[in-house]
């Protein structure tokens, strides 16, 4: 079982590095549950090979059912209390992530600092729109972008992401953050930066021929340079706005549960 | 039971004369021994065809974009053996296709369903014979539909085995390839409907007299079960299919619709709803036979009744109800209102308990037996052995919040491959290892069945671990090449080596083709009863005649009664028919030296 061996980072067998605030509660899931895994796993097999070698063709068999009361509580205790430790583990802390952290999107929504992105995703890029200085979406300040998406460190960066043809999914493995995009919905997901760098963005749902090629590159900037780099931005996306180009509005009002 | 009733048995199912034309007898044959037969054949044949497929993704994940050594200059003509994306993700998806509906299904619920339950139960035939023959040939159809996609413009199908729209409209495939394969799952599916209200009304109706519910083996149990799954829930996906359908050729827009670039009042989720409703039991339906079949070698082989029968058969119950209402971890990752998303992840869990019962009951089976390592044995317990992989990774994806990292990836491939693939194709091995004899009248090269099995299971464990560590490592599943994203470019020799070992396990797949024509052919003349086993189907010859019994058995005692201290002081063996009189005196110190 090297599977589940101390991973790594960014090389080795491992899960890729964590760069978000908030990964952890994911990977020490994860890990823990491997432990029972790992666990359960040796077990099942030590007792089969022993099975195998001990009670083998010159060994008498048992005359036994198993339907004894003490047989059959033990066989349900077993697979009580599996299913209290491990799954309900896996239960309790899924909830409580999701509660308050993943699904928590009210809090994200209330913190001064936080960045709104609106995502549209198409075969095979992702379109990448910011509000710009009047907090408004498709208007000619906004920030537009093609498969790049810069964020400051540290704050929570709340993205809505819609589909003009097929179903994809925003994939970021190092920031631990997934969510399909669906034509016909607006969906959500936020994440917090802890680490400056940039990172991979991938299509995790097959989309078509090109599907490996729908990459997008996320850079974290410090919060200065995210300032810096943010009026630049608006102030080049004003310049080039062509009231003409009507392919290139899009965008929504932003509201905590947007709908198209 | 009195003369009238054995006889109400006998009226019910007259023995009917054996047919004398060819076309009767082998092709359009109403015999489910022979129907049996077509599907075996049929299911291996596009196991070799979906396993083919499976190589060529695995080279491409080792060596992207190069030409495909052997395969290549023999299907990749145009491009000069190289697979091109266009091409590649037609292969993963007519792979996924095809393995599910056109190999493990008819094996393992075609071949084995139609086998095993009229002859376990002690029956003549299926209820409905007549239905059976269309069922095949409606099958047969669906495997023509396949072959067609091939040959589609554009190509075959290449949404995915799941076939979400929009990408499998018109939007993103467009080409007859995607349209004969959406027809194909709709035939297929009429043909699984027909096979199980067959074997549900076979099971209910035509048990022999004696054979109560819980005296059937649990082989019978699980295809029994099988086909009520698949009478409930092969609808649904008929549904979905027949309205992608429409969509694709006749413009409408159930699954359709879009902001911007594409116009339409659809909505894709609902597919997925309807895929996974049925497609949640479908994972079900290919692993119970298997479940059932391995329950009862792993008694067979231990020589010790099967442990806690009643709660292996309650836990296969409780699997095929929960079964149909755990379908939405499939779909965490869409949006779903988190409410919804932790109600699927509680039930998801529920669906564990059940399926430990079994597996304990499977640990304690073994456990104080007289093991006998036969093929058949051995694949059982590889089946235990993949199968426990494959449950236990199951455990992160149900849960919401590991499927956020792991969604997607190779995990879940690596994870439904040791479930589906490995624990059904071994399953489906030990079935063919085990009834063999009695099928073909022959007897299989133990030999070559115990190199066969250790090639395949040390290198299946190999190929779906690289896989679950690749997923772990990051890498989402159906890319053509993962070394675009420089957090995937460290893991080229884990895919490398992973591919190296799915063409060994390939190449091993040869042992067993030579020995099971081989032997189908020229293999030692079977016993009726060669692995000393009670069931119904080891008390007539092997080949069973047309009728499969001259007189209709009574059933006496449940299929497991091995190691009984009665039986061997009375018979002199460890084991006892299902019909067979117990005698009254003891048995001769001579044939007591014997056993």
């Amino acid at each position: 079982m090297l599977l589940f061996a101390a991973p790594l980072e960014g090389h080795g067998y491992g899960m890729p590095h964590d760069a978000s605030l908030d990964g952890w509660r994911i990977d020490a899931l994860i890990n823990e549950t491997s432990f029972f895994v790992v666990l359960l796993f040796v077990l099942m097999v030590a007792w089969m090979l022993w099975a195998v070698f001990r009670h083998g063709r010159n060994h008498q068999a048992r005359f036994d059912h198993g339907t004894s009361r003490r047989s059959i509580a033990v066989a349900l205790g077993i697979a009580a209390a599996i299913f209290f430790v491990v799954d309900g583990h896996l239960f309790v802390n899924s909830v409580l992530s999701w509660r308050d952290v993943f699904g928590n999107f009210a809090w994200a929504e209330s913190q001064p600092q936080a960045v709104r992105v609106e995502v549209n995703a198409h075969q095979w890029s992702w379109a990448v729109r910011y509000a710009g200085p009047d907090g408004k979406f498709n208007t000619p300040d906004d920030i537009v972008l093609l498969n790049e998406v810069v964020v400051p460190q540290g704050a929570p960066i709340l993205f809505q992401l819609v589909s003009t043809d097929v179903i994809h999914a925003f994939n970021i493995p190092n920031m631990r953050a997934k969510i399909d995009v669906v034509p016909g919905m607006v969906n959500r997901l936020w994440f917090t930066p802890r680490e400056t760098g940039e990172f991979d963005i991938a299509c995790a749902q097959h989309c078509g021929a090109n599907h490996y090629k729908m990459k997008a590159k996320l850079t974290v900037l410090p919060r200065a340079d995210y300032e810096r780099w943010a009026a630049e931005a608006s102030a080049n996306s004003d310049r080039a706005f062509d009231p003409d180009d009507k392919d290139s509005h899009w965008g929504w009002e932003w509201s905590e549960h947007s709908r198209i | 039971m009195d003369a009238a009733e054995l006889k109400a048995y006998e009226e019910l199912q007259p023995i009917h004369p054996d047919p004398a034309s060819f076309l009767r007898r082998y092709v359009f044959s109403l015999d489910h021994k022979v129907i049996a037969k077509q599907f075996l054949w049929a299911g291996l044949i596009f196991l070799l065809v979906g396993g083919t497929l499976a190589m060529m993704i695995r080279w491409q994940w080792a060596y992207p974009g190069q030409p495909v050594p052997v395969l290549g200059p023999l299907l990749l003509k145009n491009s000069g053996g190289v697979i091109g994306p266009a091409t590649y993700m037609t292969v993963f998806t007519m792979h996924g296709l095809i393995m599910i509906f056109f190999a493990i299904t008819p094996i393992l619920i075609g071949a084995f369903g139609n086998y095993c339950i009229p002859l376990m139960i002690g029956a003549r035939d299926m209820a409905f014979p007549f239905l059976n023959l269309a069922s095949f040939w409606t099958f047969a159809l669906s495997l023509v539909l396949v072959l067609c996609s091939f040959f589609g413009q554009l190509g075959a199908a290449g949404a995915g085995w799941t076939t979400y729209p929009p990408l499998s409209t018109n939007i993103g495939t467009p080409g007859n390839g995607q349209t004969f394969m959406v027809a194909a799952i709709f035939v297929t599916g009429v043909s699984s409907i027909m096979g199980g209200i067959n074997y549900v009304t076979t099971v209910i109706r035509h048990r022999a007299p004696g054979m109560g519910y819980f005296r059937m083996p649990l082989t019978v149990w699980g295809l029994w079960l099988t086909a009520i799954l698949n009478v409930l829930f092969v609808p649904v996906l008929g549904s979905a299919a027949l309205l992608l359908f429409l969509d694709r050729v006749f413009g409408t827009q159930f699954f359709i619709a879009g902001a911007a670039a594409v116009k339409g009042g659809g909505d894709p989720i609902l597919f997925q709803h309807l895929f996974w409703i049925f497609g949640h039991p479908e994972v079900y339906i290919l692993i119970l036979p298997a479940w059932g079949i391995v329950s009862d070698i792993l008694s067979f082989f231990s020589r010790k009744p099967a442990n806690w029968y009643r709660g292996s058969v309650y836990a296969m119950c409780a699997v095929t109800v929960l079964s149909a209402v755990v379908y939405g971890h499939h779909m965490f990752m869409t949006g779903m209102n988190p409410l919804l998303g932790q109600s699927f992840m509680l039930l998801t869990l529920i669906i564990s308990v059940p399926a430990e019962v079994l597996f304990l009951n499977w640990l304690r089976t073994i456990w104080r037996g007289s093991i006998r390592t036969d093929p058949p044995m051995l694949f059982a317990l590889g089946m235990v052995f993949v199968f426990g992989l494959g449950g236990l990774t199951g455990l992160y994806l149900g849960a919401t919040v590991p499927d956020i990292y792991l969604h997607d990836t190779m995990f879940v491939v690596g994870h439904f491959h040791l479930t589906m693939a490995a624990a059904s194709f071994l399953g489906s091995l030990a079935a063919i290892y085990y009834w063999f004899p009695k099928m073909f009248g022959r007897t299989m090269s133990p030999g070559l069945g115990k190199l066969h099995f250790w090639w395949s299971v040390v290198l299946i464990t190999l190929v779906f671990s690289g896989q679950l560590i690749a997923g772990y490592s990051g890498q989402s599943r159906r890319l053509y090449d993962p070394y675009q994203y420089s957090f995937l470019q460290h893991l080229r020799p884990l895919n490398q080596y992973t591919s190296y070992a799915a063409f060994i396990l390939l190449a091993g797949q040869f042992v067993f083709i030579y020995n099971f024509i081989h032997s189908m052919v020229a293999g030692p003349k079977a016993s009726d009863n060669p692995w000393s086993v009670g069931t119904l189907e080891w008390f007539t010859t092997s080949p069973p005649p047309h009728h499969n019994y001259d007189r209709i058995p009574l059933v006496l005692r449940g299929p497991h009664e091995f190691a009984d201290p009665e039986v061997r002081h009375r018979l002199g063996r460890d084991w006892i028919g299902q019909a067979e009189v117990l005698p009254e005196v003891a048995a001769t110190p001579a044939t007591l030296r014997g056993a």
